[in-house]
């Protein structure tokens, strides 16, 4: 893929992933929509609507409530959908290898993404003494500051594992014998299997009136 | 129309979207909080000096759901144009603030991400199961329908309902939380979870009957077993619904692990 469609596509993505806190909220990020996205993007839906179904269930509380920052659920749907049909179009088996091996790499965003949240409060700091003396300017400067870096290190994020670490994926899945690939073929159809019951238990405390069932 | 007036109003709403990018560990929305009262808070104190007391006052922590943090906008909006007329105190207008971040938070968290988002994301999921065997022989990805169905139906509500907010703080002010306690969110939210939950249901059934009964490939059963793949569909829907408190994560991975076991086991 030429570097300018990367580029476009790692705006795109950052632009869903900031969806989750920065702006907006209009549940861009989730997987079901961002993922499907991106594979209509590449040329195959399919992988993406699969793959999006699977992270949106088995992530079904994947929500910032509070302080807490889960990880990048966006993330690991775009990045897994963006190689498989990069590398191996309409192949399930990537997709699967693509799911797993983009995980790590959300974790190691979600610090990232700590860090930039820990800088932000000296951005903060700087608007307080700003409206001490009276550059009121400085909470809307504070605030585009604030989306600009949150939108910026995702792309970075996102251009570095499109243009780079793809090719990795690439390389440790050919060496995969066959049984592995049969494995992941059967991960293809049990995930969302995995995401039933983790959807499940959200409702297991559930009263259905004409069975009585409670927890 | 409002004490705000219609433009200031919709300009803050507008402004909303943004409450939290500069969200932050010490004090999370505040800065995004002073960001949309700011046209607000111009018009009510035109003098600096006094206006930086105003701005100053609202620095301060502020956390709550980032949709229902409207009302709270608007209410601390009306008390400030009250503060700035000497009918309310300061310690009014923080208490006011501080008070109602709590209990909106929890309405917004259970009602619109707990509730409202997962009945929109299984309509996404139900559709996914009953066309996948469709779209994989479309020539045109007629798939993006999906994504963009639960994009629309999830936005028909919030979008309306977060305007809403903004104007109904404005209009009502402290009334609106008198109306949106009137307004049975509890009940209406135990509704919708028992739609989703009926979703969930059918897109098991639905998955099990297009995927559990040796049609995977079109050409036999994915797991060699006399029984149909839906068995091991059920037990690892009961396996993962009892470890279910695990990390998502680790449960794809030992899906995973367990499915490279089975296959190298000749499974």
């Amino acid at each position: 893929m030429i570097i300018e469609n990367i580029i476009i596509l790692a705006l795109i993505a950052a632009w869903c992933s900031a969806d989750m806190t920065a702006f907006g909220q209009f549940m861009i990020y989730r997987p079901i929509f961002c993922a499907p996205l991106i594979g209509f993007l590449t040329g195959d839906i399919n992988s993406g609507l699969w793959i999006g179904m699977i992270a949106e269930m088995v992530w079904i509380n994947a929500v910032p409530l509070g302080v807490a920052v889960p990880i990048d659920i966006s993330l690991v749907s775009i990045l897994s959908t963006y190689w498989t049909n990069i590398y191996f179009p309409g192949v399930q088996e990537a997709a699967i290898w693509g799911l797993i091996f983009v995980i790590p790499f959300a974790y190691l965003y979600k610090e990232i993404d700590i860090a930039g949240r820990n800088f932000n409060i000296r951005i903060m700091h700087w608007v307080e003494n700003g409206i001490h003396k009276n550059k009121e300017y400085r909470i809307n400067t504070g605030i585009f500051l604030g989306l600009f870096l949150f939108v910026l290190r995702l792309f970075i994020f996102y251009f570095i594992a499109m243009k780079f670490i793809g090719i990795i994926y690439q390389i440790i899945y050919l060496q995969f014998p066959a049984f592995i690939l049969s494995g992941f073929k059967k991960a293809w159809y049990l995930l969302p299997v995995l995401g039933f019951g983790a959807v499940l238990h959200n409702f297991r405390s559930i009263k259905i009136p004409f069975l009585e069932l409670k927890k | 129309m409002t004490k705000a007036g219609f433009y200031s109003s919709t300009k803050m709403f507008f402004k909303s979207f943004f409450i939290q990018s500069l969200w932050n560990f010490e004090r999370l929305q505040n800065v995004g909080f002073l960001f949309v009262m700011k046209p607000f808070l111009d018009k009510t104190y035109p003098d600096k000096n006094v206006r930086r007391e105003a701005l100053m006052r609202h620095t301060g922590f502020f956390n709550t759901h980032p949709y229902m943090a409207n009302v709270i906008i608007a209410i601390t909006a009306n008390m400030e144009a009250k503060t700035a007329k000497n009918e309310a105190s300061v310690q009014e207008v923080n208490l006011i603030k501080s008070s109602m971040a709590g209990p909106l938070a929890a309405i917004g968290d259970s009602f619109f991400w707990g509730t409202l988002r997962p009945l929109a994301a299984f309509i996404g999921v139900f559709l996914v199961i009953l066309f996948s065997r469709v779209f994989n022989n479309a020539d045109f990805d007629y798939g993006i329908i999906i994504p963009l169905s639960f994009l629309i139906l999830y936005n028909t509500v919030h979008i309306p309902v977060r305007y809403w907010f903004m104007f109904a703080g404005f209009k009502l002010d402290k009334e609106s939380i008198a109306l949106l306690s009137k307004f049975e969110f509890k009940h209406l939210g135990e509704i919708v979870r028992y739609t989703v939950f009926a979703v969930v249901i059918a897109s098991i059934i639905l998955y099990f009957t297009v995927f559990g009964f040796g049609i995977v490939n079109g050409n036999g059963s994915l797991f060699r077993n006399p029984l149909p793949d839906a068995f091991i569909f059920a037990v690892v829907l009961v396996l993962s619904f009892i470890l279910s408190r695990l990390s998502a994560a680790f449960m794809i991975y030992l899906i995973v692990l367990a499915c490279i076991a089975m296959s190298y086991l000749g499974l």
